[in-house]
């Protein structure tokens, strides 16, 4: 684009993923999804149905006149524009991001708003930027008042949930994952890396990447929608098969007891026995979601194959997705031969 | 399925009832939230033992997410911050725990729409994530009172089930206060109505939790004089019959909490260990709030067959 | 987006490109008052635009470096606040008037087609790209103050709310112009206006501003162009104002309508108007692939266009009645 060419080379570009389920009792066809993402009267939703069904609204701005965290206590004033986006998958996974991206330089006051609104998703610092502090500072997050890439996302977030699409009967509980992300520039002649992935508090992960100078934003906040997706994907199911109490019967809902105590009336073993309460839900909602690198552009692809190498998501996912249909096979038995095999 | 703790006056033991029921329901695997609404005096944290916000927290409490200042209210994890011995070790297969405080030094404020939105938006997220949320509020007809009333109308929270529960002492007041803050000109069901409940559904999702209740046959009690027997006994008719004139009474009690000293003195959860090793709380206290806890979701005991 | 073998044309953002002058010129905006006013008063008027719009002209052609440039006219009709006349008494009457100046009106438009044109809903889209320039220490958070249908050139003062129990209510604040020099000169201007009914008006400087960017060439709904001039092939014109297009094409040689630049030549009365359109055309973000393409055509005719939206739009206030 014309006006973004002139600017000096982008050193930094940092983003925010928020992951959760849609909270609806049915998944959003392709209409419903258009509905949902439509932010904007004027430009259409990207709708594609290849390799699954997903869509993903216009990106709107932010602005945004504040300073950068940092790991050395630097203070680099910024102004401009973040860029937030939603995007729905199989009518399921919602997910809402944001990013900017970051020159090495820029004029030392601040221009009128018109400059930076025809750059959308980049913000500008007053001086010069110290990137290696800035990235550090904002994967550790910053202080109170720093800019809060986060807080755009969660926006976004927030919106989307209070739309009247939404029936909020979820069909299972879940938690939203936050995924932040910065990419800072690879070595000359060097491909896209992987520098960290790391799971950081509950909620949170962080990714470190390294790419070639000239990377489109657009393109690595694909990427990291990626990432969290299928992050969420194995953390969601990963509790699921926490919570429950393999080898009991009917009980609450796959939820033993820390003490053993009458918990359930009689007339309730009618039901269907808690693991499968609890198991059904990720074979109805989840387990036809994995599908690694559906939308990431092909110069970052490759990155996957790190995860996959160590500790490998695609390992660890299937064998979850193993464990679920061996557990429903397993009660699909009738119950007193199933009983007697599982011992206490 | 979210549950409102309400009480018409201070001294019912609503928080510390209300804490212990949460911890209670974690135990059993659920994944309780505890949603401290006590704007006047936000005191969870004390009953958790989690030192950090023992009188609200510094900064994004929930007033502060209320009012738009943070995008959400900040979550302790109880299992890992508390300073309760017991609880720090988080029992194997228990439920998450997790307390939003309120802020340090913030008092009731008007609430509008913006407000109210973004009550809505914290009840669905909870309720997305946890099986059950507790939701302590203002002693009175409070701004939160009124605020979740409105919340639980809104078109948004339609199929998010929710149950109320009075808290009261036993004592002719209290009883008659409890009944007010429910039935009267200006109580919770009027007021629900007023802002979109359905009166009978309204009604039929409240239930009383009597606290700090004597027991006349327990053997705390026992060494008294048979007079004093007989007039506690009596007593305690003449306040089920005026509970009942109040249209409070057995049938809509979804259990009574033995007056406890664990509970009055020290404002605490009761663990096992309380009970069996130190016994510095009584059996009985333990028995009914496991009792209540389990009765909140058991349909039977909300007239649902 | 992946590969370049298979593809989704619903997964794929495409926009429209519009033909581009270097210059649109408008000779004029005609209220009620006006017409009101008599035939003198639009003579008046066009004979004080003349010499203005030479002026422009002559700038015009000093832009292009010699090559003789494309420049549009254009004139505006409001048939959207008040309707009043009709075409077929109106336009020739004003087509008469320029010419007696020495002026060719190329395009003429009618004012409630930046509002809907067509089943296009302008307005409302142009109002869903509005970003709010962010005063300092701006830094994620949903700007507390956001009015809807109010946009600012800074910060509001405070309003006393109702504080919390026993806090202090605030003392008076002034206002604050994010851009300002020392000084402010704050404006905050309103959008549009809701009946009891939820019939919205579009306020008359956002439909202006609406007006500047389709003379830009910057609209776009789902990629495609709105507000395209429709020849005039009938005789005359209608009786009614609905069958007007909302964008006409007068002058069938005339230079594309939308241009790089705009000028517009207008008396003084519509200088806080014509403020009110800067301020909100520096806080609308515009389709990035309608700018890029306006970015390259100008690039390689090697004519200098503003990055900033704002900035390519130019007046002529002269001093009138």
């Amino acid at each position: 684009m014309g006006p973004a060419k002139t600017a000096p080379r982008v050193v930094l570009a940092c983003g925010e993923v928020r992951t959760s389920l849609l909270p609806a009792l049915q998944a959003l066809d392709s209409r419903a999804a258009a509905q949902l993402l439509g932010l904007r009267a004027d430009e259409r939703v990207l709708l594609s149905e290849r390799p699954n069904l997903y869509g993903r609204s216009p990106d709107t701005l932010t602005g945004v006149d504040c300073p950068l965290p940092s790991a050395n206590g630097a203070r680099v004033r910024v102004v401009g524009t973040v860029a937030a986006r939603a995007a729905l998958t199989e009518g399921r996974l919602l997910q809402a991001s944001a990013y900017f991206m970051v020159p090495a330089t820029g004029p030392d006051h601040r221009r009128p708003w018109g400059h930076y609104l025809v750059r959308p998703g980049v913000v500008e610092p007053l001086g010069k930027l110290p990137h290696e502090a800035v990235a550090e500072g904002v994967l550790n997050g910053g202080r109170h008042g720093d800019l809060d890439v986060g807080l755009i996302a969660d926006g976004l977030h927030t919106r989307l949930l209070r739309h009247p699409l939404l029936d909020h009967r979820p069909p299972l509980r879940s938690r939203p994952t936050r995924l932040r992300w910065v990419a800072l520039p690879a070595e000359p002649g060097a491909g896209p890396s992987i520098e960290r992935f790391t799971l950081a508090e509950d909620e949170l992960r962080t990714v470190r990447l390294r790419v070639p100078e000239g990377t489109p934003g657009e393109g690595l906040a694909g990427l990291c929608d990626d990432l969290a997706l299928h992050d969420w994907l194995l953390t969601t199911v990963v509790r699921i098969l926490d919570g429950i109490r393999l080898g009991a019967g009917a009980g609450a809902a796959g939820a033993p007891p820390a003490r053993q105590r009458p918990r359930q009336r009689p007339g309730a073993g009618e039901e269907l026995p808690a693991v499968v309460r609890a198991l059904r839900p990720a074979v109805d909602h989840l387990l036809h979601l994995w599908m690694p690198r559906a939308r990431v552009t092909q110069e970052l692809a490759p990155l996957w194959d790190a995860l996959e190498e160590r500790p490998g998501f695609t390992r660890q996912w299937q064998t979850l997705v193993q464990r679920i249909r061996d557990q429903l096979t397993l009660h699909a038995i009738p119950s007193p031969h199933r009983e007697t095999d599982m011992g206490p | 399925m979210l549950v409102f703790a309400a009480s018409d006056k201070g001294g019912t033991g609503r928080s510390v009832t209300s804490a212990n029921l949460a911890y209670q329901r974690a135990l059993t695997g659920d994944h309780v939230a505890y949603v401290d609404f006590d704007f006047g005096s936000p005191t969870a944290a004390a009953v958790f033992d989690v030192p950090g916000a023992m009188r609200g927290i510094a900064e994004r409490g929930l007033h502060s997410y209320l009012e738009g200042e943070v995008p959400e209210p900040a979550r302790i994890d109880i299992w890992r911050q508390t300073e309760h011995p017991l609880l720090h070790a988080r029992p194997n297969q228990s439920g998450r725990l997790a307390l939003l405080p309120g802020d340090a030094g913030g008092g009731e404020f008007v609430t509008g729409e913006e407000t109210l939105d973004r009550c809505v938006d914290l009840l669905l997220r909870l309720n997305g994530e946890f099986d059950l949320t507790i939701v302590d509020l203002s002693a009175g007809r409070s701004y939160a009172v009124d605020m979740v009333l409105a919340a639980t109308a809104h078109p948004r929270m339609r199929y998010v089930p929710f149950r109320w529960l009075v808290f009261h002492r036993w004592t002719r007041q209290h009883v008659i206060a409890a009944a007010g803050l429910v039935h009267k000109e200006h109580g919770i069901i009027r007021g629900g109505v007023d802002r979109g409940h359905d009166e009978e559904a309204l009604r039929g999702a409240i239930r009383f939790v009597r606290a700090a209740v004597p027991d006349p046959d327990s053997p705390l009690w026992a060494q008294g004089s048979p007079a004093q027997a007989a007039w506690m006994q009596a007593c305690d008719d003449a306040l089920r019959r005026l509970a009942a004139e109040h249209r409070i009474g057995d049938s809509v009690v979804l259990g009574a909490v033995p007056l406890e000293p664990v509970l009055q003195w020290r404002e605490q959860l009761i663990t096992e260990e309380d009970v069996l090793s130190t016994q510095i709380a009584n059996k009985e206290t333990l028995e009914a709030l496991e009792e209540i806890a389990r009765r909140l979701t058991d349909d039977s005991c909300w007239g649902r067959p | 987006m992946t590969d370049a073998v298979f593809r989704e044309t619903t997964a794929e953002p495409r926009t429209q490109a519009v033909p581009l002058s270097h210059l649109s010129l408008e000779l004029g905006h005609l209220y009620m008052e006006d017409f009101e006013a008599g035939p003198e008063h639009l003579r008046r008027h066009f004979a004080q635009v003349r010499p203005w719009a030479d002026a422009a002209r002559a700038a015009a052609a000093d832009r292009t470096g010699g090559k003789r440039p494309r420049i549009s006219t254009c004139f505006l009709i409001d048939d959207y606040f008040t309707r009043f006349s009709s075409p077929a008494e109106l336009v020739p009457l004003l087509l008469a008037e320029a010419d007696r100046a020495g002026l060719a009106v190329d395009y003429l438009a009618r004012e409630s087609g930046c509002a809907v044109a067509g089943k296009v809903p302008v307005a409302e889209a142009v109002a869903g790209r509005l970003v709010e320039e962010p005063p300092p220490g701006s830094y994620g958070l949903r700007p507390p103050a956001a009015q809807t249908g109010w946009l600012a050139n800074g910060e509001r003062s405070p309003v006393a709310r109702a504080p919390q129990a026993m806090r202090e209510a605030a003392v008076w604040q002034p206002p604050k112009e994010t851009a300002s020099r020392r000084h402010s000169v704050f404006l905050d201007v309103e959008l549009w206006s809701d009946a009891p009914d939820g019939q919205r008006t579009w306020s008359c400087p956002f439909l202006a501003a609406v007006w500047q960017l389709a003379r830009l060439g910057l609209l776009r709904t789902e990629g495609e162009a709105v507000l395209e001039p429709q020849p005039h092939t009938a005789d005359g014109f209608p009786e009614d104002w609905d069958e007007l297009p909302p964008l006409l094409r007068l002058n069938p040689r005339a230079d594309p309508f939308a241009a790089y630049r705009t000028c517009s030549v207008v008396p003084n009365r519509f200088l806080p108007v014509e403020h009110a359109v800067r301020v909100i055309l520096d806080q609308t973000e515009v389709d990035p692939e309608a700018l890029g393409q306006a970015a390259r055509r100008s690039a390689g005719e090697k004519v200098a266009v503003p990055d900033s939206v704002a900035d390519r739009v130019s007046y002529v206030f002269y001093a009138g009645p």
